[in-house]
């Protein structure tokens, strides 16, 4: 099931979209989030960041941006 | 012969910088450290290297100011070999710099940093085999103890000596997808990772990043460390400084004045009264001041945040702090240029470069010297109140945050535009360097003792000849009504309002003779925090962001600090 990042369960997911213009694609894309990307989310601050591990290293990443990354679980 | 140390940010270039050149660059855990170019010469292969610390970055296609200076000059190609540091903790994210480096075609090799950790965690490397696949030589180093620099030097002077630098030839695709790609096929190869029970740092960071159990230890610790500064700071004073003083200094001071003749000249070293605290004399009041009251403040808070910084608690806290932040107009990584404000203004304004929009930059700029009392200030400030209960310190602080917050919130709603999201690292937990600890501690201290002691000598021996000409008595009666009826702080304490505009940050222990009582104190200490940026961070204010931009900050500060100054005497007056 398609779900976005901020709305995801705390699992390992792949993300299959990232809805965002040229700036915050680069961006994600630098930290090794992209499509087919597989990442870990570990924890979700109310209204607040999500914390996904990508590869070996943990992200914060702000509410805004995570509901432009669209996840699967796998 | 240059170098370029390019890197990931919190890779630890700035360590291996230091190693490489004996220079002092300040080094923490956590990303954006270093957001100023730094260079220095070293001596590797006896040619004279320059070597040139650019600062970290993800991807040569970076987008905030500090990404977009190294890749201007990682693009320009003006130098010799590139120094790549990677962390091999993360080798796959590292290793898309470095594919980027590549393919510029220029002469590069790679420092493996934390090589040592990686390995406590179960990370099993073959830099033998990675050397083998990217075609250029690998160094695996512990860059804060030194190891593998000896074999980095030998070989690479090697390399120097035959001016034979090795270029890259592996090819490299355009495209990022495919890049990612190419690294996680390299890492299959060269990397294995072992299953260990997670270590108690490990654990540690679960439960500071999960928000149940983060959010409360965030002000758990914050109590702590208050307790702590406080009990450190006390300490050496009570048991040290104090005894030291009273019984070895002041008697020295005492036969020193009696070899002079009672007049002016006696006047003015030694004030007409001698007692510290009492009187105006540079001798015994001003150094009591910088040595005996302030001195271990800023010895205990500088430690805890020290410890703090090479833990890598920070951008949990920046994370905790998002919310927040987003309220009053900044995203999480406003909170950065914050947090190094705690330590000293000026690289907190260098580091706003990290942030990406005006608008951000401005309100973080506001809220830099509304919120956060550097660590000479905040020693002050525990230092003056000390001989009150430790809650009074805590009204001071409290107050000034909340200040800060309703200012920036304003501040968000007056200019247009949105804030940017978070986006930042966390950095895993690493044992503080005891050698890293002591090398920043005494740095910090060093830059207190050379930079606040003169003035604070000077300002007191200023404030004794405006004494003897009866100039403080002119200048009281003049300001005595604004201070009075505004503040309701008596009027000898214009002179240090007039002496902080010079060097606010230690104008508040000037405050410790004029005898005022708790609520004066607090009262003064909000006003002098708030009131003007010291003058080195309106220079580099100037510098960062302009003249516009700096005048509207200076005003906005000064009458959020009148307005909020009068509402604090006024609340403290009803209150008690």
């Amino acid at each position: 099931m398609k779900t976005n990042l901020a709305k995801a369960n705390n699992k390992k997911l792949k993300v299959v979209q990232i809805n965002g213009g040229h700036n915050i694609l680069k961006k994600l894309n630098s930290m090794g989030i992209f499509d087919g990307s597989l990442i870990e989310k570990i924890a979700s601050y109310n209204h607040g960041p999500v914390i996904v591990k990508v590869m070996n290293s943990q992200l914060a990443i702000g509410r805004g941006m995570a509901e432009k990354i669209i996840v699967e679980e796998v | 012969m240059k170098i370029v140390l390019v890197g990931n940010p919190n890779v630890g270039k700035s360590v291996v910088f230091s190693y490489l050149t004996g220079y002092t660059a300040i080094s923490s855990n956590y990303p954006g450290t270093t957001v100023d170019i730094l260079k220095g010469k070293t001596r590797l292969c006896n040619n004279e290297c320059e070597v040139v610390d650019v600062p970290g970055c993800y991807s040569l296609e970076g987008e905030s100011v500090a990404e977009k200076v190294a890749s201007e000059i990682i693009k320009s190609k003006d130098y010799d070999i590139i120094f790549n540091v990677i962390d091999s903790n993360n080798l796959e994210r590292n290793l898309l710099l470095t594919l980027e480096l590549l393919a510029l075609r220029k002469p590069i090799v790679i420092i493996a940093t934390k090589t040592d950790i990686a390995k406590n965690k179960g990370i099993d490397i073959d830099y033998d085999n990675l050397s083998d696949i990217l075609d250029i030589k690998i160094f695996p180093v512990v860059a804060t103890a030194g190891i593998g620099f000896s074999v980095l030097e030998r070989e690479v002077s090697a390399v120097f000596n035959n001016f034979k630098l090795p270029v890259p030839k592996i090819e490299i695709p355009s495209d990022i997808t495919e890049k990612w790609k190419m690294i996680g096929e390299i890492t299959l190869k060269v990397q294995k990772i072992y299953h260990k029970h997670p270590s108690f740092l490990e654990r540690l960071e679960e439960i500071t990043t999960t928000p149940v159990t983060a959010i409360p230890l965030a002000f758990v610790l914050i109590i702590i460390s208050f307790y702590v500064i406080r009990f450190i700071g006390e300490g050496i004073i009570n048991y040290v400084f104090d005894p030291l003083f009273n019984n070895y200094y002041m008697p020295l001071v005492d036969r020193f004045s009696s070899f002079f003749n009672e007049g002016f000249l006696k006047n003015i070293i030694f004030s007409k009264n001698m007692t510290p605290l009492e009187g105006f004399s540079v001798l015994t009041t001003g150094i009591y001041v910088s040595f005996v009251v302030v001195l271990p403040y800023v010895f205990a808070f500088y430690l805890i945040l020290s410890v703090l910084e090479d833990i890598g608690y920070l951008p949990r806290l920046a994370v905790i702090l998002d919310r927040l932040s987003h309220k009053i107009g900044l995203h999480g990584y406003g909170s950065i240029p914050l947090i190094m404000g705690l330590g000293c203004k000026v690289p907190g304004i260098f580091s706003l470069r990290i942030l990406e929009s005006n608008r951000e930059k401005i309100i973080a700029a506001s809220l830099l010297f509304l919120i956060s009392p550097c660590m000479p200030q905040s020693a002050m400030i525990f230092a003056i109140l000390s001989k009150y209960p430790l809650i009074y310190t805590g009204i001071v602080f409290v107050y000034i945050f909340f200040v800060g917050i309703l200012a920036s919130y304003v501040l968000n709603k007056m200019l247009k535009g949105t804030s940017d999201d978070l986006f930042i690292e966390i950095p895993p937990y690493h044992k503080p360097v005891f050698k890293n600890l002591v090398f920043k501690m005494r740095l910090r201290i060093t830059q207190f003792l050379l930079d606040a002691v003169p003035f604070v000598m000077g300002g007191i021996l200023l404030i004794n000849i405006l004494d003897i000409f009866s100039i403080l008595d002119l200048l009281s009666k003049y300001f005595a009504p604004v201070l009075n009826k505004i503040f309701s702080l008596p009027a000898q304490t214009s002179s240090i309002v007039m002496l902080g505009f010079l060097k606010k940050d230690v104008a508040i222990t000037l405050l410790a003779p004029f005898n005022l009582s708790l609520k004066e104190i607090m009262v003064s200490c909000f006003f002098l925090v708030t009131y003007m940026p010291c003058l080195a961070s309106i220079f580099v204010l100037l510098k960062e962001l302009g003249k516009k931009i700096t005048f509207y900050v200076i005003v906005f500060n000064l009458l959020i600090s009148l307005i909020f100054t009068f509402i604090f005497s006024q609340s403290l007056k009803l209150l008690f």
